[in-house]
């Protein structure tokens, strides 16, 4: 974040709140802040995977111009990326839910995720929020900014985050 | 590749030979075929960590084929066209105060 340009404040980008229904949290453009659900996250685990969902949208809002509220493409985008980077997806996380598969299941809750975030937010339709899914997927499942890979657990965090630290000497020799 | 005497592989060898094990794990498998649905490539890895050691060694030619590698990977992740515009700064008002807090002052 830092890098690009939109260093982390906690007090500044960051507000615990109390939320109506069973929502995690949520990242606020118009303020530039992520808001966590204080009677909604259960544990740390949980925490930790809401604050890397809400960053995700957090680092997409930094980098690039993504109309928000006006082209729900681009809503859909930033939430195949934060439900695919995040570990919502994980397999763990979707036995809990009673959501068994093995082969590829991780891009069909990648989808139904974006599909339910997407759904929390605007007020459209089922059909509209998947046809935009669906349009956005086969791009933004496969932009995995700034990590480089989907960091799985802390082994894939911390090799992208070494890659992050060599990309001067990776750029200027390939 | 650069041209010059200040050519070096674009990651240690030690970078090559972790990827390559991590690529050939157990866990591995089952986080890419959770995701992909079938079982990851792992051989160039293997290529590169090669290339790099031939490289430490003997200065090879060999490094050629792992610049041609990487750009391989770079290009890979750029085939699909962003859904966005980048942008060329960062918004304006990520650093601003919020609205309440300039009216608490």
């Amino acid at each position: 974040m830092k890098h690009s340009g939109c260093a982390v404040n906690k007090e500044r980008h960051f507000s615990c709140e109390d939320c109506n229904g069973n929502v995690s949290g949520g990242f606020d453009a118009s303020t530039s802040q992520i808001v966590l659900c204080q009677n909604n996250i259960r544990n740390q685990a949980h925490m930790n995977r809401v604050v890397t969902h809400e960053l995700v949208h957090a680092f997409d809002h930094c980098r690039a111009h993504v109309n928000w509220f006006t082209d729900v493409r681009h809503l859909a985008c930033s939430e195949v990326r934060a439900a695919n980077l995040s570990g919502d997806c994980s397999l763990v996380n979707e036995i809990f839910r009673l959501h068994f598969g093995l082969k590829q299941h991780h891009q069909t809750c990648v989808r139904d995720r974006a599909i339910l975030s997407i759904l929390a937010v605007r007020n459209i339709s089922k059909e509209v929020a998947q046809k935009a899914v669906d349009e956005v997927f086969e791009s933004c499942f496969n932009d995995h900014e700034p990590f480089g890979r989907i960091p799985h657990n802390k082994t894939y965090a911390r090799y992208a985050h070494r890659d992050f630290q060599n990309r001067d000497r990776y750029y200027s020799n390939i | 590749m650069a041209d010059g005497g200040a050519w070096r592989p674009p990651r240690p060898c030690e970078a090559y030979r972790a990827e390559w094990k991590l690529c050939r794990s157990a866990r591995h498998f089952l986080h890419h075929y959770y995701v992909h649905g079938e079982r990851p490539a792992c051989e160039q890895w293997r290529r590169d960590l090669a290339s790099c050691r031939e490289w430490e060694e003997r200065r090879s030619a060999e490094a050629q084929s792992l610049c041609e590698s990487e750009r391989a990977r770079v290009q890979a992740t750029r085939k699909h066209a962003l859904v966005w515009a980048l942008r060329q700064s960062p918004p304006a008002d990520w650093h601003l105060p919020l609205p309440q807090d300039e009216k608490d002052q």
